[in-house]
């Protein structure tokens, strides 16, 4: 009997330990208000959040015409400094991002000086080499394809991510995500000018940014052990307030099947509105997180 | 005695066997299959049983071109998913396109999207129901 009753505990312990940590606020019998999809909600076991990545960020960007600005980059040379596993993660994020603008200029030794750093910071923070930092060699050959770089730059980030993740260290690799979305973020508000019409998709895009802010902060949430990740929490959810006076008008459109191109298309509109005085305190208080990030 | 001893320790050993499986499970199985769509990076795994649903909270951009991939460990049958909007109104779902694993989306306007994954009910009762990785991947066009 006492056999039994130790086995139950051990299988149970371990069940238990091996649960998901992240979104417990969201746990199974979740049955909010759905039309069309009760049968699946009856046991939500886990919520995953998503942030875009840098490089969906600076599409945009690419698109509006603007100049390269070399002085909104964080520098690559302050490498070193930033000795503690927290800086170097937010760190990786940042200079993801800054090489992703970077790319969309063709600044190939600029990129080239990128990339090394990444590649620093993967071995620092114990990302193996085959697993995260072997890009630098493919890239030193494909480095006047833009299109290789890319890739290259997705390969180099996921692998990270992959790694982290499989090895438990969730709240590093949200550490990667923070860095380059707030460094995504300072850049084009940076760059950009809210008055001038040609930037108007940018501008957007960083009203847009309301929907990645709340995925980033359930995304920290869900470490709230981890007192680095929390101590960015109270700057975002100030960056939140600000991003109430973003609304963002949403009229639902068709939704079309192509079943012979696997492809669906949402016809819907979205009308992004927000004042130039919500654009400057958005604008100042990205550069107030990114100063601290990369502060020494 | 020793059968329900027994019953325990397979248990066991069936769980967390899955989970050492589905250490590097995503990248090797799952990422290449993503091509030519650019991977986001993100990963987001989870090991599930039989009824579990999963969900993904993300953002599509304004004229961008997204693949939507759930891959998932073959011993857990025919896996469904859906994409609801905000509302969570059903904008696409697999099983009416033949359990498909992957599909494409294009949306005029950004928003935030909700993928939804459930692993399906084991019919008969068993005493281990089988659990399984399962990643849902998002990739890009530019």
């Amino acid at each position: 009997m006492k056999n039994i009753l130790f086995l139950i505990s051990l299988f149970s312990l371990f069940v238990c330990g091996c649960n998901n940590n992240q979104n417990q606020n969201l746990a199974e019998g979740d049955t909010t208000s759905l039309k069309n999809d009760t049968v699946h909600t009856n046991r939500v076991k886990k919520i995953f959040y998503n942030v875009p990545s840098p490089i969906e960020m600076s599409s945009v960007i690419q698109r509006s015409g603007a100049q390269f600005k070399s002085d909104v980059l964080c520098p690559y040379k302050n490498l070193d400094k930033y000795t503690s596993t927290t800086k170097q993660a937010l760190m990786l994020g940042v200079y993801g991002s800054d090489l992703s603008y970077v790319r969309l200029f063709e600044q190939i030794q600029l990129a080239i000086n990128y990339l090394s750093s990444i590649k620093k910071l993967c071995d620092a923070i114990e990302i193996p080499e085959d697993q995260g930092s072997r890009a630098i060699q493919r890239m030193e050959k494909n480095i006047d394809n833009k299109d290789s770089l890319l890739q290259i730059i997705s390969e180099t980030y996921a692998s990270a991510d992959s790694y982290l993740k499989d090895n438990d260290r969730g709240n590093t690799a949200t550490l990667v995500i923070l860095g380059g979305w707030i460094e995504s973020l300072y850049i084009a508000t940076q760059i950009s000018d809210y008055a001038n019409p040609s930037n108007k998709e940018i501008v957007d895009r960083i009203g847009e940014q309301k929907y990645s802010l709340g995925n980033m902060i359930e995304l920290i949430k869900a470490y709230p052990d981890d007192k680095d990740l929390q101590s960015y929490l109270p700057m975002l959810e100030e960056l939140k307030k600000l991003y109430e006076n973003v609304n963002i008008e949403y009229v639902k459109g068709n939704v079309v099947t192509d079943e012979t191109k696997k492809t669906t298309t949402i016809y819907s509109v979205a009308k992004v509105n927000f004042s130039k005085e919500t654009f400057e305190k958005i604008k100042t208080l990205a550069k107030q997180i990114r100063t601290n990030i990369v502060k020494l | 005695m020793k059968t329900i001893n027994l019953i325990l320790l397979i248990s066991l050993f069936a769980i967390s066997s899955g989970f050492s499986q589905c250490k590097g499970f995503t990248k090797k199985e799952c990422v290449p299959q993503i091509k030519p769509f650019t991977y986001n990076g993100q990963l987001n795994m989870a090991v599930l049983n039989p009824g579990d649903v999963a969900e993904l909270v993300v953002t599509f951009y304004k004229g961008q071109d997204y693949r939507l991939f759930v891959c998932s460990q073959d011993n857990l049958g025919k896996v469904e998913f859906k994409l609801l909007d905000s509302e969570r109104n059903t904008l696409f779902y697999n099983k009416e396109h033949d359990y498909v694993n992957y599909w494409d989306f294009h949306s005029n306007a950004t928003q935030q999207l909700i993928v939804q994954v459930r692993v399906p009910q084991v019919e008969e009762e068993v005493a281990v129901a089988a659990s399984g990785c399962v990643s849902i991947l998002i990739g890009f066009k530019e």
